[in-house]
């Protein structure tokens, strides 16, 4: 029977939430913006290039004074310019249009600006100015080299593959970071995405005062858990939905949108620190949600719980503010209480975790630490919706719902 | 109307509630038979909603027993009872059937079955238009029909009622108590808590009156009015009576006077006496004090009752 009640609050919940047009149109709303946006940027990402493009292969006739000494005027020709005699007497050229530009490079472009004089041409094409004059002083920097390869290096264009080793064996860097950091990104979405929902799921018994119907048909953990499961069913729903616009945009815009190539192959997998991860997340995402069902069961309306859980995130982000401090002296004392604060706990270990700096007995007291507190919160949470659901209008008493002893309802 | 068994569906022993330092039931026992209708009374505030939530294990009793059926209730023993609580509510950004079909489902109906019986409900009802209708879309009363679908969903063995007819109109409430009435004829134990002392007069076989925490009056409808109130006798005369010390008035208008013999004074006493007076005696009639009678010398004047 209790099976079935499960399955019944499940199906329930979840279908009511997806039925909603509310729901979809909450849930759209962010694939939607991406996919606007997607088609923004691809289409001014292609008009920029061949506006780009266009400006690189524009030729433009121009005089040019050079005191870097760079600039040769055989070079100058190519690009369609020619030395001007007067520096005064150029500009003034170019400001009455006897020219279509005057380039003055200073003797050290590296701390001086090149000078652009030129008719204008509209915000935009004025840009070919600039395009021609970049263009004509870095060729003539790469001849001065005399290498393309000299000057590929120069800009700094080239890879590094480091190997370090960690008892003599080598470490994969943070190609084994990145999996379990995939861990700390599912539990902000899932508090993020879920937790406003979870506060709002348990208050609509109270509000509805639906709570005796409830409590004399099925046993209050039933309901909790039957929500948490639905919540988490809508969760994955909402993920899908939010994730589908990224991977299509990914797989066939990547080159339009500029997207950086991720190069799986580089990604190591150990199963350890995933394992260690997948525990925090669930220990974590247990004691987050106990507590919000408790925020609920305590509070009479919406705003008041919007007003309890806005302080719980906060708490939750804090250790991203300190994030350099956890990887670089996991040892800092200040780290040492967020890793172990219920509330930040999470967070830094999955951090810590992924970063190789956790060690296996810090890990396991922080989970440990995490299923136990996440397993009173949900007791305490089934305790108090039992009690403060029955209290409609006010806020609950939690010496009084604590003071009251367990029925038969709440056990199991 | 009632027959004493040695099993009670029912059974209280002993309950008392505390609350902090406060103390809402003292000391209540009380057994309801199977098969009988029982009615619940007190003043608002004298702990009838508490003793439900107790026995129904929302409630932790300070002390006492509290059994359905020989043990404490348990929610997984729900289809078993119809409960239409005080604070009403469903979930109202539901649709009518939808809410009906879970609650079906949760007193272990399935699916089908709880869709056929809730149309044929709301069929009953003149709902069958508003099946797909979200609950806070309809009226009050309309609310309230609902609710008590969902209460005797999966012919409840135990029906316990607090304040069924709270909200409704004469029309729907006759409506209501026709249902009541059905669910008894089906066997149903009912307990119904109420402050409408006909309804109590017409459909239970025995009540308890509560009162300071403790069972005032405890017995079938008959014995608390022979208790309470006894024989009333109803004279139509024709000049105002004059005070005896063989009786006491309790209603006087019009030439209709009801009157209460003292203890140890029959009727015939009275009217002997009336007559005596040289009171032009047209009418006499005997009868037993109802209810409402009982329930407002019990409880004393209205704003002793409210609370």
């Amino acid at each position: 029977m209790s099976r079935h009640n499960l399955r019944t609050v499940i199906g329930f919940e979840f279908f009511r939430t997806v039925k909603k047009r509310r729901f979809w149109a909450a849930t759209l709303a962010v694939p939607v913006a991406v996919a606007v946006l997607t088609v923004l940027v691809v289409v001014s990402n292609q008009s920029t290039r061949t506006a780009e493009e266009a400006q690189r292969d524009a030729s433009i006739a121009f005089v040019y004074t050079d005191r870097s000494g760079l600039v040769t005027p055989e070079l100058a020709a190519e690009f369609g310019g020619m030395p001007a005699p007067d520096a005064d007497r150029a500009v003034a050229d170019a400001r009455s249009g006897a020219v279509e530009a005057y380039f003055a490079y200073p003797a050290d472009p590296v701390t001086e600006p090149v000078q652009v004089y030129g008719q204008d041409l509209g915000l935009f094409d004025n840009g070919r100015y600039d395009a021609v004059a970049r263009r004509l002083l870095v060729t003539a920097a790469q001849q001065e080299i005399g290498s393309p390869q000299l000057a590929a290096l120069a800009e700094g264009t080239f890879d590094i593959r480091a190997h370090t080793y960690e008892d003599g064996v080598e470490s994969a860097g943070f190609g084994a970071a990145i999996p379990p950091l995939l861990f700390l990104v599912l539990f902000y979405a899932s508090i993020v995405l879920l937790g406003n929902q979870m506060l709002n799921s348990t208050l609509e018994e109270k509000e509805n005062r639906v709570t005796e119907m409830i409590l004399t048909t099925l046993n209050p953990t039933t309901l909790i858990v039957g929500k948490i499961i639905s919540l988490f069913l809508v969760g994955l729903v909402q993920t899908v939905t939010f994730a589908l616009p990224v991977v299509v945009a990914y797989v066939f815009f990547r080159a339009n949108l500029d997207l950086p190539e991720l190069d799986v192959s580089q990604l190591v997998f150990e199963p350890g620190p995933l394992a260690v991860a997948a525990l925090i997340l669930a220990g974590g995402f247990v004691l987050f949600t106990g507590s919000l069902v408790g925020i609920g069961a305590v509070v009479p309306t919406v705003k008041e719980a919007g007003n309890v859980f806005a302080p719980l995130i906060i708490v939750m982000f804090i250790p991203l503010y300190v994030v350099s401090t956890i990887i670089s002296d996991p040892g800092a004392p200040a780290v040492q209480v967020l890793t172990y604060f219920p509330y930040t706990a999470p967070v830094t270990a999955l951090l810590r975790n992924a970063v190789g700096a956790l060690s296996g007995v810090e890990a396991t007291v922080v989970i440990v630490e995490l299923f136990v507190l996440g397993f009173v919160a949900l007791r305490l949470a089934v305790r108090l919706f039992r009690y403060g659901s029955l209290e409609y209008t006010r806020r609950l008493s939690i010496r009084t719902a604590l003071q009251q002893r367990a029925g038969p309802g709440i056990r199991g | 109307m009632s027959t004493a068994r040695a099993e009670p569906l029912v059974h209280i022993a002993g309950f008392r509630m505390d609350f902090g330092d406060r103390t809402v039931i003292r000391d209540l026992s009380f057994d309801v038979q199977a098969g009988e209708t029982f009615g619940f009374l007190g003043s608002n505030g004298s702990g009838k909603t508490t003793t439900l939530r107790a026995l129904l294990g929302i409630y932790q009793p300070t002390a006492g027993v509290l059994h359905i059926d020989g043990r404490p209730f348990d929610p997984q023993d729900g289809s078993r009872l119809g409960y239409l609580p005080e604070e009403r509510g469903l979930y109202t950004k539901e649709p009518v059937l939808d809410v009906m079909v879970y609650f079906g489902r949760l007193k272990g109906m399935t699916r089908q079955a709880a869709l056929t019986w809730s149309r044929g409900y709301l069929e009953q009802v003149d709902l069958a238009d508003k099946a797909t209708t979200r609950l806070d879309k309809l009226s009050g009363g309309q609310q309230q029909k609902v609710q008590l679908g969902v209460t005797i969903m999966s012919s409840p063995d135990l029906l316990i009622l607090d304040e069924p007819t709270q909200g409704f109109d004469p029309v729907n409430r006759r409506l209501l108590m026709d249902i009541i009435e059905r669910q008894q004829d089906a066997g149903a134990t009912v307990i119904m808590v109420t402050h409408q002392m006909e309804e109590v007069e017409r459909l239970c076989d025995r009540v308890v009156l509560l009162k300071d925490g403790v069972a005032e009056a405890y017995g079938t409808v008959e014995e608390v009015q022979d208790r309470y109130g006894g024989t009333v006798v109803r004279v139509e005369h024709d000049k105002p009576l004059p005070s005896s010390p063989l009786y006491d008035v309790t209603v006087s208008r019009a030439g209709r006077t009801d009157l209460v013999p003292r203890p140890g004074v029959e009727a015939a006493d009275v009217l002997r006496e009336l007559v005596g007076a040289g009171v032009d005696v047209r009418g006499f009639t005997t009868t037993r004090t109802s209810l409402e009678e009982i329930f407002l010398r019990v409880y004393g004047a209205p704003h002793e009752t409210d609370r």
